[in-house]
């Protein structure tokens, strides 16, 4: 793929993959999860989906990624194959994932790539290293087992020297870190609420203190007041147990309280990526713009909500070049044949794949789009457009 | 409507292969015999032969005859048991589903109760009070088999028209104002056809197995040729002990290859209702030209090589160009 | 404790059902079969026994129906389930000779058949699309032979042919009943090809169920978040199994029937001494009291074991017992 880069148009930056990023590249040690070229498909044949993309990136330690995306744009695929628990026919076709599982005493650095890792170093690595939270708690817990048992499980599993007192002594101060009773650990899923659910399977995810935490669309099924109150449970554990996280979501005004850096995914590819802030601030791809304009922000100024015209693409079946052309309000004819690569922006730390930044010198950026943008421009983009 | 398209896997082509040629049998077996299955006129005890392909009975009788005749009796009582039984089923399940409150306690404790009498005991005490002359009507044995045979049905039936009655499509014609009978027949029948499908398969299954089971313990008429009643004298001549297999082999052979391409059928219709019970999207002819394990395990996402990879996959930045 | 009670209720009303059944057969069937049987029987019976024939039927003297039927039921609650026309014995007594021997015998396969199947289910639901795949056609096929034709050919297979086990009867002619350990070894030799038949017709149907059911659950999310959670294979295998089992057994009635109903047959065959073997005697002899008597005592047993049934879902899935503790 960097062969082809280099052709790209002046604009693109020539840099290799790993120098895209938002920050200077990190010492060896400091990064948790190192994602490059990875690529996941579904089915093969004539019937094969590409689900995911040519996606790289990397996470710092303690650092906060966000992915967003519509439902189908390929960002719980790409968490699922990361990490291979990804199910048929659901295949890897490219990659390396690297994990960093150097424990902050250990002497030496140890990486493991988990794309070819085998049965029994996953096995090690899981919920040790790296644990996740599912959206729906509910089903993500066995019905028939009190939840004492789930925590009981996991420790027996990875810590064979815990007695079964100090099991559930370490069940009951994680229960209680995330604000609930001791007792919740003798009742089954179904007696319990929502939200003690969902804290639960927070609070199971930080059993062995693991490196990277993978939250897919942990609030999405909760009231709003629940999920407020979860965001800033999450935001206290950080600081107290110090990991890394990847948070999944639709919702980007969720993420930008959150994240450190986020990625924009559409049809299972990244189109945008930058740091929170400046995300959020002023999006670059048209969809990014749609996106943030899809939900209320959690604070401050209200913004008119106007959604992205037509409905996600059906990854059977994509668009030739540019996979949001269809139902972008800028698409140009260019983007009609040649699909714009992740490029990063000169004048900042982020990158982009829209022909509008990259396109070169003859392309005039809306003003809505630019760096300069304000609030509300980017407000009534949408809806002033024909 | 949605149409029961039975997904063409290798057991459902095999279920309605055996099927079809059961069904062939019905139809044109008693044409085919050679003899009349009643005729003594053969040599007692002949192992098979040209002339008799599956020999003679003690009585001097050609079993490929009877086999051959017995074929009709047995597939048209079980048939017939069968669509009785569902028709049952239908009636009284989705009725009760669809209606609930008292209708629904009332139905449902009948079928409960229908199911917890175990059936064959209670087939048999029915059938032994029956005048001689019933015994030897197929019709007659057939509705008292459906009648110890719908309750499963009809318990099935309900739960899935319960769980349809809310949906929207069927609120959507209620509040329309359109009639209860008319929707129970137009909006919720053909979303069951499936379970009902399944429920036909099994009560067919099950007619077949009381009715041989009543001919062959003398409870049918044994003039009327079918296979239970092929058993029976071949129990009673005592064919089994005296090594005469081609006397009992066949007929039993016959009622589980029947019964065989039902279940395989029912394969086909459980997939259809359950998708995660359909081949995970990759046939074995793909994984192996995947490179891939013949079983996909879960959580090891399975990896293509580099090569195989590049070939089923071009790499996306091929589609930039100048 | 609201589901037991419920479950109690039915299985007291289908007790109920099965007497009025037997009450009511005889007198709606065509013919009256009953008075025809005991005019063809005056002469070869003392009139005294012919009394106590047309007592356990509630054809008491010179009553009207709803008479009758409270002097059956009163009978029936009394034990008195009148006398074996063909044996002369009352049949309350017969039965007591011959019902442990169908307990111990279908009780015992059906466990047996349940435990393995189960477990094969289990197994083969997840290790599904391997070479065990290839196992489920021959599966079908025994489910879909009689339970008496596949006992036949074991019988003449392993018991006449081979020799490999002792046939016909419940333990051997040389042996006296009782508590020594000859009569309790030759009842395991005998019993041993009987309940392997019994087996082998009904394993099929709980290994596809649960085949069925158990990779229904590897699709549950729960089941991913173990293998999420770096649990060894086993523990995955469990979190699958222990909710794919549910079904099982709450189907377990439905099962119960068919299997006693099969398995009846099966005793026939091998001659077992237990109520299959006395039912066909009783159907080509038209011993009527005999053969309600037997329908009767089946339906109670197979209550009883669905009640065992219920008692087992209670304990295993909570949701039901939080259910039944609103």
């Amino acid at each position: 793929m960097s062969a082809e880069r280099l052709e790209a148009p002046p604009l693109v930056d020539e840099r290799s993959r790993s120098d895209s990023l938002v920050s200077p590249l990190p010492a060896r040690s400091d990064f948790v999860l190192d994602v490059s070229n990875f690529s996941v498909v579904y089915g093969t044949g004539e019937h094969m989906v590409r689900a995911v993309n040519d996606i790289s990136f990397t996470l710092r330690r303690s650092a906060v990624l966000g992915v967003a995306g519509e439902s189908g744009s390929g960002k719980s695929t790409l968490v699922y194959a990361m990490t291979r628990l990804l199910r048929a026919p659901g295949l890897i076709s490219g990659g390396v994932v690297n994990l960093n599982t150097t424990r902050s005493g250990d002497a030496g650095e140890e990486t493991v790539n988990l794309v070819t890792a085998s049965e029994k170093e996953l096995r090690k690595i899981r919920w040790s290293h790296v644990s996740i939270v599912l959206q729906s708690a509910l089903s993500a817990l066995n019905p028939v087992l009190r939840v004492g048992r789930d925590f009981d499980e996991v420790l027996k599993t990875h810590r064979p020297d815990m007695t079964r007192a100090q099991r559930r002594e370490r069940a009951a101060e994680l229960v209680s870190s995330v604000g609930l009773n001791e007792d919740r650990l003798d009742r089954f899923p179904h007696e319990l609420s929502g939200g003690q659910r969902q804290r639960i399977m927070i609070a199971l995810a930080l059993a062995l203190d693991p490196e990277l935490v993978i939250m897919d669309e942990p609030t999405t099924a909760l009231d709003v007041v629940t999920q407020r109150e979860i965001m800033n449970e999450l935001q206290d554990l950080r600081a107290r147990f110090d990991f890394a996280m990847i948070f999944i979501t639709h919702d980007l005004s969720l993420l930008v309280e959150i994240a450190d850096e986020i990625v924009v995914m559409y049809a299972g590819s990244i189109v945008e990526r930058a740091r929170a802030n400046e995300l959020y601030e002023a999006p670059r791809h048209p969809y990014t713009l749609g996106l943030l304009n899809s939900f209320p922000p959690m604070h401050g100024q209200r913004r008119e909500l106007t959604g992205i015209p037509g409905s996600p693409p059906d990854l059977a079946d994509l668009p030739t070049g540019c996979k949001f052309h269809s139902r972008c309000p800028y698409a140009m004819t260019r983007c009609r044949d040649e699909e714009p690569p992740l490029t990063s922006l000169g004048d900042s730390e982020r990158s982009v794949a829209c022909w509008l930044h990259v396109g070169g010198p003859g392309v005039s950026v809306p003003v809505e789009l630019s760096r300069d943008a304000t609030t509300k421009d980017r407000a009534h983009a949408n809806g002033e457009r024909p | 409507m949605k149409a029961l398209r039975l997904p063409r896997s290798p057991k459902v082509l095999l279920g309605l292969g055996i099927f079809g040629f059961f069904i062939i049998m019905t139809v044109i077996g008693p044409w085919l015999a050679p003899y009349s299955p009643s005729a003594t006129n053969f040599t007692p005890n002949l192992t098979p032969s040209a002339h008799h392909l599956l020999g003679t009975t003690s009585l001097g009788q050609d079993i490929f005859s009877q086999l051959l005749v017995g074929a009709r009796a047995t597939m048209v009582v079980a048939l017939l048991a069968g669509l009785v039984a569902t028709v049952l089923s239908v009636t009284i399940g989705v009725t009760a589903g669809y209606l609930g409150g008292f209708s629904d306690d009332g139905l449902s404790l009948l079928s409960n109760v229908f199911l917890a009498i175990p059936g064959l005991p209670l087939l048999i005490v029915i059938d032994s009070y029956l005048p001689v002359n019933s015994r030897s009507n197929s019709l007659v044995i057939g509705l008292v088999i459906s009648l110890t045979g719908w309750a499963w049905g009809a318990r099935v039936l309900r739960a899935q028209t319960m769980s349809l009655r809310n949906r929207d499509f069927v609120e959507a014609a209620r509040i329309i104002g359109e009639k209860r009978i008319r929707i129970m027949f137009s909006e919720i029948a053909p979303n069951l056809l499936p379970i009902l499908a399944s429920s036909l398969l099994f009560t067919v299954l099950y007619s077949i197995g009381a009715y041989v089971t009543l001919a062959y313990i003398g409870l049918t008429s044994t003039a009327v040729w079918n296979w239970g009643t092929m058993l029976y004298w071949a129990q009673s001549n005592n064919a089994p002990l005296s090594g005469e297999w081609y006397w009992f082999v066949p007929p039993g052979i016959c009622i589980a290859l029947v019964g065989t391409s039902l279940a395989l059928l029912n394969f086909g219709i459980d997939e259809f209702i359950n998708p995660r019970l359909r081949d995970a999207g990759l046939t074995s002819r793909q994984r192996r030209s995947l490179g891939l394990p013949r079983r996909i395990r879960l959580g090891l996402t399975p990896v293509l090589r580099p090569a195989i990879a590049k070939k089923i996959s071009p790499s996306p930045a091929k589609l930039v160009g100048q | 404790m609201r589901m037991i009670l419920r479950r109690l209720g039915l299985y007291a009303l289908t007790a109920w059902v099965a007497i009025s059944v037997n009450f009511l057969l005889p007198r709606l069937m065509p013919g009256n079969p009953i008075q025809n049987l005991i005019g063809r029987l005056q002469g070869q019976v003392t009139s005294n026994e012919i009394r106590a024939i047309r007592l356990s039927f509630g054809f008491g003297v010179n009553q009207g129906l709803v008479a009758q039927y409270f002097t059956y039921v009163s009978q029936l609650f009394h034990g008195n389930l009148g006398v074996s026309i063909t044996l002369g014995a009352s049949v309350s007594s017969i039965l007591r000779a011959s019902v442990p021997w169908t307990v111990g015998l279908i009780g015992l396969s059906t466990i047996i058949s349940f435990a393995i199947g189960t477990f094969a289910g289990a197994m083969l639901g997840w290790t599904r699309g391997s070479r065990f795949d290839s196992f489920i056609p021959t599966a079908t096929f025994f489910q879909a032979v009689p339970y008496f034709f596949l006992a036949t050919v074991m019988l003449l297979i392993f018991g006449s042919d081979l020799h490999w086990f002792p046939v016909l009867g419940a333990y051997s002619q040389s042996v006296t009943p009782g508590w020594n350990w000859a009569f309790l070894s030759s009842v395991v030799r005998y019993g041993e090809l009987p309940v392997i038949s019994i087996v082998l017709s009904s394993i099929a149907g709980w290994m596809l169920g649960m085949r069925n059911m158990m990779i229904t659950m590897i699709g549950e999310d729960f089941v991913l978040m173990a293998v999420a959670k770096g649990l060894p294979r086993r523990k995955v295998i469990m979190h699958a199994a222990r909710n794919a089992v549910l079904p099982s057994i709450a189907n377990l009635s439905l099962a119960i029937g068919l299997v006693v109903s099969g398995a009846l047959l099966v005793e026939l065959v091998f001659n077992y001494p237990g109520v299959g073997d006395l039912l066909l005697q009783a159907v080509l002899n038209e011993d009527y009291p005999l053969i309600q008597g037997i329908f009767l005592v089946i339906t109670l047993t197979v209550l009883a074991a669905n009640l065992i049934a219920d008692f087992v879902y209670l304990a295993l899935d909570p949701r039901t017992r939080t259910e039944a503790a609103l």
